[in-house]
């Protein structure tokens, strides 16, 4: 080996190197480009300073002067329900119409896939407007935005838990003469069920999360009362209601996540 | 044949399943006379709507371009937060104290959902880019900053004993026995996190952020259906373009990380 080999920086080490400056170089592009500054929020942070005097101490009255807020907060938990259940009720009938291991006919399979995949690259946004203008601004838009979205994210995680089943006790019912659905009831369900529910869990935590933000757009719920609040500059009532909707999340996650440890741990016992 | 005994267990969780899910239809006020009615409408809707107003078309570039630059900066930005928080979050780096500080602080990031911090944002700093992006940095620790952490903790000893053994300082022992173990974990997890921001950023330029979920909002709120449409066609190809790359170099990677 030469000595330029031994002291001139490796291949590996350049082509690295050439990766990291162009990041470099389009990270300062973009700050140019929309005129940001990552130092402004150190400069401007009087703005910050401001608006947290303004939001404290928070205004709890809203919970008891004003019966609108709890009414959210359920009318928030519900959409985020019924959009899970819903949901995850249509993107398991999918899944099993687009898995290559329950539906036998090519045609079904391709055009249930490609509804999946299209529903998958639908924004939250463009969906929350459409229902908006179909069943009015209400909650209801925002349930069925939900069971969209709820679709998209979840219907290809169920058609792959489906085909990665495990053969050999689909094979054993069907050899001695079990139909289609037979295999299906007494051999797949039974084996995804577990992670199934465990999954709907999951898209439990994410649709409050999402239900939030729906209510900004015509959705109601909490998040409707957040930015009524802060519309009418009510600072204090935006910090009781993010409070609010910080304690909620984290119930949520909390709950969800022992349902989900206690559902996982017993499927692993059987 | 139907054996009483067996489902005996389901009864009662499904008894409760079934009077949650009425009373959460109450309370959204769900039913399906609405459903029909909405669906007519909604197709009727679809009609008011078909052309595509081709001429918005190269209008809307820019806003477009726009959401992805916003999006690309709150990833970097959020990308190397989530790398600071995560060493500190992380048990065999730091003292249990300040690991205990930073995962609650984490842990708290990620149960406010990003519009929320972007609402607060726009009362503190007014409409524009620099909110949005400064929420979507924010919103990357949340779930980077999780992950990496868990990710460094389960790193490899050996190679910070014996940089420690020859005289190492801390940052020495970041900079060359932790982050070159994790760098292929970051790099995939940001670009994931990148395909995230790109929808979030949508969803955000709607509330102040600026580009393309603006654009549709104020279209919509203009009742400029025609215009709307291309927002949408905008959008949907904007999200699937930058999940399809993102997607493509996650596998080059993988591919790589195999080689080595």
């Amino acid at each position: 080996m030469s000595m330029a080999k031994l002291t001139l920086p490796s291949k590996k080490y350049r082509q690295k190197m050439t990766v990291f400056s162009a990041v470099v170089v389009a990270v300062a592009l973009a700050c140019i480009y929309t005129n940001f500054n990552p130092l402004g929020i150190f400069l401007e942070f009087h703005y910050v300073r401001d608006l947290l005097g303004e939001m404290t101490p928070p205004n709890y009255h809203v919970l008891s002067d004003n019966s609108s807020t709890v009414m959210a907060i359920l009318q928030t938990l519900s959409m985020a329900f019924l959009g899970t259940l819903y949901g995850g009720v249509i993107a398991v009938i999918i899944a099993f119409l687009a898995a290559s291991n329950t539906m036998p006919f090519r045609a079904i399979r391709l055009t249930a896939r490609f509804a999946l995949s299209f529903l998958r690259v639908i924004p939250i946004l463009v969906v929350i407007l459409i229902f908006v203008i179909a069943v009015g601004p209400s909650t209801f838009a925002g349930m069925l935005t939900l069971v969209i979205v709820t679709v998209g994210n979840f219907g290809k995680l169920f058609t792959e838990m489906i085909e990665n089943v495990d053969n050999p006790p689909a094979e054993a019912i069907f050899s001695v003469g079990a139909s289609r659905m037979q295999v299906i009831r007494y051999s797949i369900i039974p084996q995804i069920l577990p992670t199934l529910i465990a999954n709907l869990l999951f898209a439990f935590d994410v649709n409050i999360r999402a239900a939030i933000g729906l209510g900004i757009f015509g959705g109601g719920g909490i998040g409707f009362q957040l930015q009524l609040a802060k519309s009418v500059l009510h600072y204090k009532d935006v910090t009781a209601i993010v409070t609010l909707i910080i304690i909620m999340v984290i119930v949520v996650e909390k709950i969800s996540d022992y349902l989900r440890r206690r559902i996982l741990g017993e499927g692993k016992l059987r | 044949m139907f054996s009483f005994k067996r489902y005996r267990k389901f009864i009662l969780p499904l008894i409760i399943l079934l009077t949650v899910t009425e009373g959460a239809a109450v309370i959204c006020g769900a039913t399906f006379g609405k459903l029909f009615e909405g669906l007519y409408r909604g197709i009727a809707f679809f009609g008011n709507m078909y052309p595509p107003d081709w001429s918005a078309f190269s209008e809307m570039l820019e806003p477009a371009l726009q959401s992805i630059v916003i999006a690309f900066l709150g990833t970097v930005f959020g990308a190397l937060m989530s790398i600071v928080f995560a060493l500190l979050a992380a048990s065999n780096l730091s003292h249990p104290w300040v690991r205990a500080v930073t995962r609650f602080l984490i842990g708290l990031e990620r149960s406010i959902p990003e519009i929320v911090i972007l609402i607060l944002l726009v009362a503190a700093f007014g409409l524009g880019a620099m909110p949005g992006v400064v929420a979507l940095s924010l919103g990357c620790i949340g779930m980077l900053g999780k992950l990496l952490a868990d990710i460094i903790e389960e790193i490899d000893p050996l190679m910070i004993e014996s940089i420690e053994s020859v005289g190492g300082n801390k940052l020495q022992v970041i900079v060359f026995g932790v982050l070159p173990q994790i760098i292929p974990n970051i790099i995939s997890y940001t670009l994931f996190r990148f395909e995230i921001n790109i929808r979030l950023s949508v969803l955000l330029g709607a509330v102040g952020a600026g580009g393309v979920g603006y654009e549709l909002d104020y279209s919509f709120g203009m009742l400029q259906y025609h215009r709307a449409f291309t927002a949408m066609i905008i959008i949907i190809a904007m999200v699937f373009g930058t999940e399809q790359f993102s997607y493509y170099l996650r596998k080059k990677l993988k591919m790589e990380g195999a080689l080595k």
